[in-house]
């Protein structure tokens, strides 16, 4: 599904990430697991495109990411994201933001996301509006709806409490069982319950 | 649709950026306004009544020129000429009010100011104009310590005129120590003025005779207004649109975030580019309106206000107006596309951290 080889990258003169080389199979809950500063983030933005590597290569379903022509596209229809801070849209409603990454023919998926998620009241809701697990739901539905191959999910339950990462954390396992691979980069270890393969780094190095 | 969620929900921002955009464009109205509104005020003054003047040579200014009365019975006897006046143009404080025009002319100019209560003044006698008269309520003036009755109030279409005194020219002639300022001649036949104007010219070798046409062109005092009014406006709109620039550089820039969300979500840097358009398009269009409401009413208002005596006043052209919005419509864009441009080809994750920062 994704293979990294001799990935490294620096942010200027300061390396972060040095010379990784590891494979996610379709279907995997993946671990990203290090200490703040380790390099998880900066790495499960390379992995999900969202940021270019320094040196090294990355391919996804055996295509360089590199020569893929149409990264928009990709990204919208292949990949979903979870970010810590959710990052909606202050502007857009509940479901104005979801319709915003879903594609023309998943718009159709986004009330019954937000059923499942137990979230469908709030759709004519701003962000402001709603409470921090609420957002983080969100945020997930954003990230489900076009049921896309894998999902990346960089520290999703950080500003929740126990209660909420648990339902988050549940999500993404009920989304693995349908197929779809995750990764999620975080330092909680109550995730170590749900993966099926973790990556433990340290100073940009895999363990 | 999301550019119009974007203004209405991001109200704060909205109303910065429309905010300076109205100042801005209210700046470069009134200043390049008011500069044009002092030349056009002077030049219908002078244009109104004559087709040729008559002023002392080499004087750069009326204020200082001094031409003998007695030519406009010579002028009067040559052929094509319908009439001529005399004018002393001086200014002067009249009681409270630190300084204002002072007109002597002739009696066959007085029709020019319109009459609102009273007669025309005969010797010691003078008329106000209606700007000017709010400010007294006496029946007499001191004029350069001379008192003068108030023997009627005027109306005038010229702001100068407005805040200003008309007196007989003989009256005129004792404060201002000269004969007339200058002479305005009118002829019956325009195709005759070029001669009327050259036989003038052998009348005396004291004077300079022009067509009003041309003096207005070549007016001394006039093009140091015109230059500087060009300098000042330029100035104002250069910095106004330099801000309409910053101010939508800096709002773009602050939106960082929510271009690397959207294009963390597959939205192409068009999609963003193309509602960042729309919005600076709806905002500087609607504040380039207000602002050109705004301008029309306080120019509108200028003449009214006692305290300037009509002097102020503002003419605000249909091309200035257009270049106006063309350019406040192009410095809007440019300084919201550009930034938007660099910051979408920056990478999604970057730019959503530098949002954060």
């Amino acid at each position: 599904m994704i293979q990294a080889s001799h990935v490294s990258h620096f942010y200027g003169a300061e390396q972060v990430l040095f010379d990784l080389s590891f494979e996610i199979k379709s279907g995997e809950f993946l671990f990203l697991s290090g200490e703040s500063g380790s390099g998880k983030s900066t790495l499960l933005s390379i992995l999900s495109t969202l940021l270019k590597p320094s040196s090294g290569e990355l391919l996804i379903d055996g295509e360089s990411v590199e020569k893929i022509k149409n990264i928009d596209y990709f990204r919208q229809s292949k990949v979903g994201f979870v970010f810590q801070f959710h990052y909606l849209i202050n502007y857009l409603s509940v479901y104005e933001n979801i319709a915003l990454a879903a594609l023309e023919d998943k718009k159709q998926n986004i009330e019954k996301i937000l059923e499942e998620l137990g979230i469908l009241e709030l759709s004519s809701r701003y962000p402001n509006e709603i409470s921090g697990g609420q957002r983080q739901r969100v945020a997930l539905a954003r990230a489900l709806v076009n049921e896309p191959k894998i999902i990346f999910a960089d520290e999703p339950t950080g500003s929740l409490d126990s209660k909420n990462s648990q339902i988050v954390y549940g999500l993404l396992a009920q989304a693995v069982k349908r197929g779809t691979t995750v990764v999620v980069a975080s330092h909680d270890m109550q995730i170590e319950n749900y993966a099926t393969q973790i990556i433990r780094l340290k100073d940009g190095q895999i363990l | 649709m999301i550019s119009l969620k974007a203004l209405s929900k991001n109200s704060f921002k909205t109303l910065l950026i429309f905010s300076s955009i109205t100042i801005a464009v209210m700046a470069i109205f009134l200043i390049s306004s008011v500069s044009q509104g002092v030349i056009g005020m002077y030049s219908k003054m002078i244009n109104t009544d004559g087709d040729i003047i008559v002023t002392q040579k080499g004087i750069s200014d009326t204020f200082f020129s001094n031409v003998d009365i007695a030519l406009i019975q010579k002028i009067d006897a040559l052929p094509h000429v319908s009439s001529s006046y005399a004018m002393i143009v001086g200014a002067s404080p009249i009681g409270h009010i630190p300084i204002a025009g002072i007109y002597g002319t002739t009696a066959n100019h007085f029709p020019h100011y319109k009459l609102a209560e009273g007669v025309y003044p005969k010797e010691g006698e003078v008329i106000l104009g209606e700007n000017l008269a709010k400010q007294f309520v006496v029946k007499e003036i001191n004029i350069g310590n001379k008192k003068f009755t108030i023997s009627g109030v005027y109306s005038s279409e010229i702001g100068f005129e407005e805040g200003g005194v008309v007196m007989n020219i003989r009256d005129a002639g004792k404060l201002f120590n000269r004969s007339a300022s200058f002479l305005l001649v009118s002829s019956s036949s325009p195709s005759e003025i070029d001669a009327i104007v050259g036989k003038i010219s052998e009348l005396s070798s004291e004077v300079e005779v022009k067509t009003t046409q041309t003096f207005v062109k070549e007016y001394n005092q006039f093009k140091i207004i015109e230059n500087s009014s060009l300098v000042i406006s330029t100035l104002a709109f250069a910095m106004g649109l330099m801000g309409i620039a910053s101010v939508m550089s800096m709002i773009v820039n602050s939106r960082k975030e929510e271009f690397g969300i959207m294009r963390a979500l597959g939205k192409s840097r068009l999609f963003i580019i193309k509602n960042l358009f729309f919005e600076t398009l709806i905002m500087s269009i609607s504040a380039y309106i207000f602002a050109l409401l705004l301008s029309l009413g306080i120019l509108a208002m200028l003449p009214h206000i006692e305290m300037l005596q009509g002097y102020v006043n503002g003419t605000l052209s249909l091309s200035t107006a257009l270049y106006v919005f063309a350019s406040t419509i192009f410095m809007a864009l440019l300084g919201s596309l550009i930034p938007a441009w660099i910051a979408s080809k920056t990478d999604p994750i970057l730019l959503i951290n530098q949002g954060c920062a």
